[in-house]
C-alpha cells in the first residue's frame, strides 16, 4: 500500500498524534490487564494452580466454602463418582515465628498430594513470600490453636488464597487446631457428576465464590472494557477528521476511476500500521515493567493476554476506522471536482 | 459510426419543490480523433454536459454510448471501469493528489487503468509523457511546490499516460496566462493527434477555439 505510506509520511504530525494516543490507551489497558491478573494470581493462585475440575461444597453451605463440612457419606459419595478425588480444606489463620512475630496465612490440609504438596504431621510447607520475609527452613513456628509447634519443611512457589500466602499443613495438624475430623472441599478431575445435597462448581465458578475475587475482577474488566471501547471511538474520530480532510482528494481519485475498496484499503492499511508500531511499543514497555515490576506488586502479563488484546485492538482500529470510511463510500466525484484544491 | 455518442440527453435538478431543466434534450457524435470544443455563455450547462458524457454524474434521460457500450445501461462498477481504462480528465483546477509526487501522480493512474505493461513500458512512458509537457525534471516534486500552470502540466500528463481513448477536460486554460494557454492547448492538441485520442473539451476562450476541429457552441442548455 504505497498510497497509505505516502499519505502517512507526509503528514507525519497527524498520524504520530493519533499513533500517540493508541500506544498510550493500548500501554493503559495491558497495564491494568496485567494488574487484574496479578491480582486474582495474587488473590487465588492455590486454586488457579490446579487443573481443570471440579470442586463440591454443601449445598447448605450458600457457596461459602468455610462454612461446608463434608459428611462422612457426602465423602463416600464423591469417592463413588471419582475414587481418585482430592478433599481439602482451607482455613485463614495466623502463626508466631521464633521472634513472636505474627504472620496472617491461610492453613490449606488435603487429604493426599495430588494437587498440594506432600506434607508430614507436625510440619509445614509455605509459600515463598515467607522466605522473602526471613522465615527458612528448619525454623519452628507455633499458634494459638495448639500446643504443638510446626517445623517448616520448605517452601513453594506463589500458592496464595483470598490475598493470604498459603501454608499446607498435613489433616492430623489440622484436625486437631480446628477440631474436625472431615474435610470442607472435594474436588474430581474425572467427574462432574451432581451429588446429593453438595453443590459442584467449574474451577471459574469456584473463583468466584471467593468474595473479593469477583469484586475486583468485576471492576478490573469493566474499566479495560471501556479502555476498548474508547480505543475503538478515537480510531473513528480520527479517521473521520483526517477523512473529512481527504473527501476532495478521494472525489478525484473516483473521478479517475479508482474502486472505493482501494480508498478503504488505504485507510486500513494505515490504521494497520498505526496501531502495529503503538501496540508493539506498548507491548515492550508492559513486558520489561514485567519483568521489572517490584515482587510485592500483583503484575502479572502473560504472552497470551498481550496476544489477545492486541488482536482486540486491531480488530477495534478496524471497525472504527471502517465506520469513519462510510464517507468515503458517499463522497461524489462531482462534489470534488466543482471544489477547489491542489 | 461515430465513436461517442450522445442521445437525447436531458438533465434536471431538483431544489425542493422546484425542479430546474439544464439540458434539453442534446445530441451529438464525436467522430475518432476529433478535438471538440464545446463553448456559451456562462451557465449555458456546459459543464454538466460534459461531467454526464464523462460518467462523472446520471443523466436524467437519454443514452450515451461509447464504442460498443451503452453507458447508460450498464452498472456504476462498470462505468468506473470504462472510466478507469478508456477515459482521461482535466479539470478547471489540476485536482492533484496533494501526497504524492509528479511522477507517483502518474503511476497512480497506471495502476488504476490496470494496465498490463512491463517495468520498462511504464518507465519510458512516464518519461516521455512528462517531457512532452516539460515537466520530467519536476518528476519528483510535490504539488504544492509548483504552479498553477506547471500542476495544469502534471494534470494533462495524468489524464493522457494511459493512453485513454477519450480526453474529457473543462476549461483546462482557464487558470493559465495566454502563454501558457497556447503551450497547454498545443501540447492537447498534438496529443490528440499522436495517441489518436478524442477529445472533447469545453472553453469560453476565443484564442482557444482554433485548436479545435470542430466547435460546438450551446445556449440554454440546448447546442445551437
Ligand atoms: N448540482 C447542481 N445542482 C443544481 N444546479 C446545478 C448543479 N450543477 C449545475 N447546476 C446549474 O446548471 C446550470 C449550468 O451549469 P454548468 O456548470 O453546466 O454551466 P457552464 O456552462 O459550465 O457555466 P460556466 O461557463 O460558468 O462554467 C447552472 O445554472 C447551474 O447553477
Ligand atoms: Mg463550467
Amino acid at each position: 500500500m504505497k498510497m497509505a505510506w505516502k499519505e502517512m509520511m507526509k503528514y507525519k504530525m497527524r498520524y504520530i498524534i493519533l499513533g500517540s494516543i493508541i500506544f498510550l490507551i493500548s500501554l493503559l489497558t495491558l497495564s491494568i490487564s496485567g494488574l487484574a491478573n496479578g491480582l486474582s494470581q495474587d488473590n487465588a493462585a492455590l486454586i488457579k494452580n490446579m487443573p481443570e475440575g471440579t470442586f463440591y461444597m454443601e449445598e447448605s453451605a450458600e457457596e461459602s466454602y468455610n462454612f461446608s463440612s463434608l459428611s462422612d457419606s457426602q465423602i463416600n459419595e464423591v469417592k463413588n463418582i471419582d475414587d481418585n478425588a482430592t478433599f481439602f480444606s482451607i482455613q485463614m489463620g495466623e502463626f508466631n515465628d521464633s521472634e513472636e512475630q505474627k504472620h496472617s496465612l491461610a492453613y490449606v490440609s488435603a487429604s493426599d498430594d495430588q494437587h498440594f504438596p506432600a506434607v508430614e504431621q507436625g510440619e509445614i510447607i509455605l509459600d515463598q513470600s515467607f522466605a522473602e520475609e526471613g522465615l527458612a527452613e528448619g525454623d519452628t513456628i507455633g499458634n494459638e490453636l495448639t500446643d504443638e509447634d510446626l517445623t517448616v519443611a520448605g517452601f513453594v512457589e506463589q500458592e496464595k488464597f483470598s490475598h493470604s500466602p498459603v501454608g499446607f499443613i498435613s489433616s492430623d495438624d489440622y484436625s486437631s487446631m480446628y477440631d474436625t475430623d472431615t474435610f470442607q472441599l472435594a474436588f474430581s478431575t474425572e467427574s462432574d457428576a451432581a451429588v446429593d445435597e453438595l453443590s459442584a462448581f467449574s474451577n471459574d465458578e469456584f473463583l468466584n465464590t471467593i468474595p473479593s475475587y469477583s469484586a475486583e475482577q468485576l471492576s478490573l474488566n469493566m474499566i479495560i472494557a471501556f479502555l476498548y471501547v474508547i480505543s475503538g471511538m478515537l480510531f473513528a474520530i480520527f479517521f473521520y477528521m483526517i477523512n473529512v480532510q481527504k473527501l476532495g482528494t478521494f472525489g478525484i481519485l473516483k473521478a479517475v476511476g479508482v474502486k472505493t475498496i482501494t480508498l478503504f484499503k488505504m485507510m486500513w492499511a494505515q490504521m494497520f500500521i498505526i496501531t502495529v508500531i503503538s501496540l508493539l511499543l506498548a507491548s515492550g514497555i508492559s513486558e520489561l515493567f514485567n519483568i521489572f515490576a517490584p515482587s510485592g506488586m500483583p503484575f502479572h502479563l502473560t504472552l497470551d493476554m498481550i496476544l489477545y488484546s492486541s488482536a482486540a485492538f486491531i480488530a477495534i482500529g478496524f471497525v472504527g476506522a471502517t465506520l469513519s470510511g462510510i464517507q468515503i463510500k458517499k463522497v461524489e466525484p462531482m462534489q470534488a471536482i466543482n471544489q477547489g484544491g491542489a | 459510426m461515430a465513436l461517442f455518442q450522445l442521445d437525447n440527453i436531458q438533465k434536471t435538478f431538483k431544489h425542493g419543490t422546484t425542479s430546474e431543466q439544464i439540458l434539453q434534450s442534446i445530441d451529438l457524435e464525436l467522430t475518432k480523433g476529433a478535438l471538440t470544443a464545446l463553448t456559451g455563455a456562462s451557465g449555458s450547462g456546459k459543464s454538466t454536459l460534459l461531467t454526464i458524457a464523462a460518467g462523472l454524474q446520471e443523466t436524467t434521460e437519454g443514452t450515451i454510448r461509447f464504442e460498443d457500450k451503452t453507458l447508460t445501461a450498464i452498472s456504476a462498477e462498470q462505468v468506473r471501469e470504462v472510466r478507469a481504462k478508456h477515459f482521461g480528465f482535466v479539470f478547471q483546477q489540476a485536482h492533484l493528489v496533494p501526497f504524492l509526487t509528479v511522477k507517483e501522480q502518474l503511476e497512480l493512474m497506471l495502476d488504476t487503468a490496470e494496465l498490463k505493461w512491463s517495468k520498462e513500458k511504464r518507465r519510458s512512458r512516464i518519461k516521455e509523457t512528462l517531457e512532452s509537457v516539460g515537466m520530467w525534471s519536476h518528476r519528483d516534486s510535490q504539488p504544492e511546490n509548483l504552479s498553477g500552470g506547471e500542476k495544469q502540466r502534471v494534470a494533462i500528463a495524468r489524464s493522457i499516460i494511459h493512453e485513454p481513448k477519450m480526453l474529457f477536460a473543462d476549461e483546462p486554460t482557464a487558470s493559465l496566462d495566454s502563454k501558457r494557454s497556447a503551450e497547454v492547448m498545443s501540447l492537447i492538441q498534438g496529443l490528440s493527434k499522436e495517441l489518436d485520442i478524442t477529445v472533447l473539451m469545453v472553453t469560453h476562450d476565443e484564442d482557444v477555439l482554433q485548436y479545435a476541429d470542430r466547435t460546438v457552441e450551446m445556449k440554454d442548455g440546448k447546442i445551437i
